[in-house]
């Protein structure tokens, strides 16, 4: 017996468990978040006696006496202060890392109520934040110190919720004070677990598969093989080749494929039964790479596919060969880029039920609610199923497939009981598709001036063990390899290779930040050549609105790369005259997904009981904050103010289909949607009519951003409906080789919430400093995985250099009030701009991400 | 404070349990012997001998100078982070039997806590485990799952101070 207190109350439990299952399954204080435990996240953080400590670390028999305190425990005042302060810096994204970076806050601040910065960095040092780039966590540390010191919370400094104000985000005080609910924090009634056998070669085929043990072990509820599956085995975002099971007969293709599933009361049980699994297998010899995959005789990672090749693309226009020859300037240069892991913060959950019309209820964690219906209906041969989305800690891309919803589904559907399927944070590294491997030859032809005259280029990416959306990751990455600029000869080929690797999918930048690096580089190899600063190839360059660029795109009034360029100007010739070394690099990114495909945005805004009027979009809020751009659009755009708008979470069967959360595409795609339900609002509304009046009233926008598919046969194909740019810069510290500052000019065409850009912008950076300098995901022999969370090489809030981020709103965009996504391009041109710096610091180029020789690389 | 500290604060840290009662028959070749060098050339009142007679550090006084690091015959003081709050408490480097047989919170180098460290921070190096500072999560994992208590929580939270067994 083991007795302590918790937030007060005194507690006594028997079983020897880890503090943070004790405190999330038995007391539900889920404000205690399970982002790995291992020690590494930090999401568990809890005080214990005045300290800080992960929960999943210490076990219950070592807690005697102990008094524990969790984000539940706060006082009122405590609470509200970190509420406001949270949210006035805008620190708050997806809200994972929130309550376990709360914890922190009050330990430091009870010890020390006038912390300098680099005392706060390292009171939150060992707690990870994937979203933000701590930058605005700082800050609401240093707020909520003043505020405690002060005793008097301040006004707002953005409150009218008009398009251009700071609000605060509209999910902070949930995400603060942990009562938001993501889907692990789902504890119902009658509810069991549920997990996959994964298969224990990367290929192989399963030769039988003997559940009968399992089944007979006490607390198992059911045990599922491929057979048990009522509906296609063979899913998948786009194409159709991601297995729920493989069956007997069957090959596997990764060592996250699944083989069996089993339910049971509760997870000790699960995994027990797991290994009493017996799974007959005939191994067989994997493809480990792009190389072995390509090779005239390889095996065949799918056996229904005539190759390994999984896309193939080729962009041309001009004749970048003969361009090329008649350059005064030639380089020709190869280019690697390694995987790259998600790591959001929140691994992979689902829970599924029968619900009161007896369709299967997913509750999941995902880029798209319509995408896990549809996958799951698929899967289940019947369309009564229904999905939603609870909070969602993270996405980056990484949550576009099924991980865990399609199982969830299958089992409830067998069980008939609501059954949770959580990934392990160990799964959660092998399963979700990560960042695409590239490898990349990029030749750049130039004349006296520094004018680009052609871009020749052949890439191949290592797209793992299904398609996921390595055929768009692919496309974007030829697309966008010419990068921002003014000229017409480009020429580029590009392969993806199925591989028994992990899956490879979508990742912020998507194929862009891969390929950018390649063409960012060689630019700034050219200025050199031709005696120009890197500044002023990319201002002689630069595509202007009008322009056309080199995939034909005549671009519109918003186009504003020179502004961003110039925007950095004054700090990159100051970093310069004062001889520290700086790198320079310009990207553009797409909002929408584009080249033809049928991008539909669609909201319905519907009047309910309450008085007031509900926003619904099938359009996941991911933690990118899309929930207060459309609430700070509606208020902008129709007579309400913000108390009288609720925003729901997305669901499939009241809000209509918006597309995945994707391609930078929500704040565009969807906003442009709701502006056109906000007009029949207000059209309704013109004879003086009050919301009540209007109750049980639906107002449905819809928007189809319309573009030509690749290769149209028209002059000028309109490729993506917008794109941002941006320029960023790396200033080094000349003397410890570190990076001082670095400068992210961004022209978003108007920024909804300045607040919010910045966090994207500040939590892009950092994002790809981490795969410029650090990052890595090794794939052994085996195919497996080898890193853990904490060795992943993440930034970590003692390490980050000063990050500025600069907003430009430039009009020109006719739909969204010109809003222009930024997810993505805040990530894209990092990695180049801090390679070019090392380069000029040391006089090394480098052609490999991640860089080596800098003071970031990891020893030993 | 006596003295004005240099942030990231770093103190000295006695690398031994000293469970063993110093200059003890079976005496510890690697422990603290209790020769009180540091506690005489410690110029700050930082360094103490507890009540094993082996020396300890009083992390408040200290402002890791290096004097006593210089003055340990045994060279087991060295200076960490103090936000590294997780620090092996033993400087043993015989084999596992020898190193187990001289002190009941001794490292025996087992690697249990290498294969727990969720950053790879702790390595078992001359049979003897060693906290690489900077990868170091300060999760504490390594001191839960140390079978031999040879791994301290210097707050006192994830391991009680001086923690007998």
């Amino acid at each position: 017996m083991y007795t302590f207190t918790v937030n007060g109350r005194t507690v006594t439990t028997q079983k020897k468990q880890s503090l943070l299952r004790f405190l999330r399954d038995e007391l539900h204080l889920t404000s205690v978040k399970d982002g790995c435990s291992q020690g590494a996240c930090g999401a568990c953080t809890v005080i214990i006696d005045g300290a800080v400590c992960k929960a999943c670390v210490p076990t219950t028999d070592r807690l005697q006496g102990r008094k524990i305190l969790t984000v539940e425990g706060l006082s009122e005042w405590e609470a509200e202060v970190f509420t406001y302060a949270y949210g006035e810096a805008g620190a708050v994204q997806c809200g994972f890392c929130i309550p376990g970076m709360v914890m922190c806050t009050k330990a430091l601040l009870d010890v020390n109520p006038d912390p300098t910065e680099d005392e706060i960095r390292y009171a939150l040092r060992n707690n990870y934040c994937r979203c933000t780039g701590y930058v605005k966590i700082i800050e609401a540390v240093k707020l909520s110190a003043r505020i405690l010191r002060e005793g008097v919370i301040p006004e707002k400094s953005g409150d009218d919720w008009k398009v251009g104000s700071r609000v605060h985000r509209l999910d902070v005080e949930e995400k603060v004070l942990g009562y938001g609910k993501y889907p692990d924090d789902f504890y119902m009634e009658g509810m069991c677990y549920g997990s996959a056998l994964r298969s224990k070669y990367p290929r192989a085929r399963v030769l039988s598969i003997d559940t009968s043990k399992a089944e007979a072990l006490p607390g198992v509820i059911a045990v599922l093989t491929a057979g048990d599956i009522p509906g296609e085995n063979k899913i998948g975002h786009l194409k159709h080749d991601q297995y729920t099971m493989i069956p007997v007969g069957g090959l596997t293709h990764y060592l996250g494929d699944a083989v069996a599933l089993v339910a049971a009361e509760d997870m000790e049980t699960v995994e027990k039964a797991k290994k009493l699994i017996r799974v007959e297998y005939e191994v067989l010899p994997a493809i480990h790479n792009i190389e072995e995959a390509a090779a005239p005789d390889a095996p065949l990672v799918f056996e229904e596919e005539e190759s390994n090749v999984q896309a193939y693309k080729h962009v041309s226009r001009g004749n970048a060969g003969k361009a090329i020859e008649e350059a005064r300037h030639v380089i020709t240069q190869h280019f690697e880029t390694p995987w790259t892991e998600h790591a959001f913060l929140e691994p992979e959950c689902a829970v599924a039920y029968i619900d009161e019309d007896e369709d299967v209820m997913v509750i999941s964690t995902d880029q798209s609610a319509y995408c896990t219906y549809h996958e799951c209906s698929l899967m289940l041969g019947t369309d009564k199923v229904k999905a939603e989305n609870a909070l969602v800690g993270g996405g980056f891309g990484g949550k576009e497939d099924m991980t865990v919803q399609h199982h969830a589904a299958l089992l409830a559907w067998h069980t008939k009981r609501p059954v949770k399927v959580r990934l392990t944070r160990a799964e959660s590294l092998l399963i979700h598709p990560k960042r695409h491997h590239f490898v990349m030859d990029f030749t750049m032809g130039c004349d006296a001036d520094g004018k680009i005259l052609g871009v020749k280029a052949k890439v191949a990416s290592d797209t793992g063990a299904f398609a996921s959306l390595g055929g768009p990751v692919l496309e974007r990455a030829c697309t966008h390899a010419a990068g921002p600029y003014a000229y017409e000869n480009f020429e580029i080929e590009g392969t993806a290779y199925y591989t028994n690797n992990p899956p490879a999918g979508a990742f912020r930048g998507f194929g862009v930040t891969q390929t950018c690096f390649a063409v960012e580089t060689l630019l700034n190899m050219m200025a050199d050549e031709i005696g120009i600063t890197p500044w002023e190839i990319r201002y002689r360059n630069a595509i202007r609105p009008g322009g056309v660029l080199p995939n034909g795109q005549i671009v519109d009034e918003s186009t504003g790369l020179a502004e961003t360029l110039e925007a950095v100007k004054e700090a990159y010739d100051a970093a310069c005259k004062a001889g520290k070394p700086a790198g320079l690099a310009c990207a553009m990114k797409n909002a929408g997904v584009g080249v033809g495909i049928p991008d539909w945005g669609r909201v319905k805004l519907i009047i309910e009981e309450d008085g007031k009027l509900h926003i619904y979009t099938g359009a996941s809020c991911i933690g990118q904050g899309l929930g207060t751009v459309l609430v700070q659009m509606i208020v902008s755009n129709t007579d309400l103010c913000r108390e009288d708008i609720v925003y729901e979470r997305s669901n499939t069967w009241i809000a209509p289909d918006s597309g995945t959360t994707s391609g930078s595409r929500q704040t565009l795609v969807t906003g442009e949607a709701c502006l056109r339900a906000c007009r029949k609002l207000m059209e309704a509304k013109a004879d003086g009519k009050t919301l009540s009046d209007l109750t049980g009233r639906e107002f449905y926008g819809e928007y189809l951003a319309k573009t030509d598919p690749l290769g149209a046969d028209v002059p000028n194909p309109v490729s993506h409906v917008a794109y941002g740019y941006a320029t960023q810069m790396c200033i080094l510290d000349p003397k410890t080789g570190r990076i001082e500052r670095i400068v992210a000019a961004h022209d978003v065409g108007k920024a909804v919430n300045p607040l919010s850009c910045e966090g994207q912008i500040e939590g892009g950076v950092v994002m790809s400093m981490g795969f410029a300098l650090r990052e890595r995901y090794p794939i052994d022999e085996n195919c497996r995985p080898t890193e853990r969370f904490g060795t992943l090489g993440l930034f970590r809030a003692h390490e980050i250099p000063k990050i500025e981020p600069i907003v430009i709103d430039k009009p020109g965009l006719k739909v969204a009030l010109g809003a222009i996504g930024i997810g993505e391009i805040t990530s894209i041109p990092t990695a180049p701009a801090i390679t070019d710096a090392y380069y000029r610091f040391d006089g090394e180029r480098r052609f490999c991400l991640p860089i080596t020789g800098t003071p970031y690389e990891r020893k030993g | 404070m006596a003295v004005k500290k240099r942030f990231p604060y770093r103190a000295a840290v006695v690398a031994c349990n000293g469970s063993c009662p110093a200059r003890a028959a079976n005496e510890c070749r690697y422990g603290c012997a209790g020769c009180g060098n540091c506690v005489s050339v410690c110029r700050f009142g930082a360094v103490f001998m507890n009540e094993n007679g082996t020396a300890q550090v009083d992390e408040e006084k200290c402002i890791a100078c290096g004097m006593c690091v210089r003055a340990c015959p045994q060279e087991v003081i060295h200076l960490h982070e103090c936000a590294n709050y997780i620090v092996v408490r033993c400087s043993n480097r015989d084999e596992g039997k020898a190193a187990g047989k001289v002190c009941e919170v001794s490292c025996i180098g087992c690697g249990i806590c290498e294969k727990n460290c969720t950053a790879e921070a702790i390595k078992v190096i001359g049979h003897c485990a060693v906290i690489q500072e900077e990868a170091c999560l300060s999760c504490g994992m390594c001191a839960v799952r140390c079978p031999r208590g040879a791994i301290a929580d210097l707050r006192g939270i994830l391991t009680r101070r001086q923690e007998r067994r």
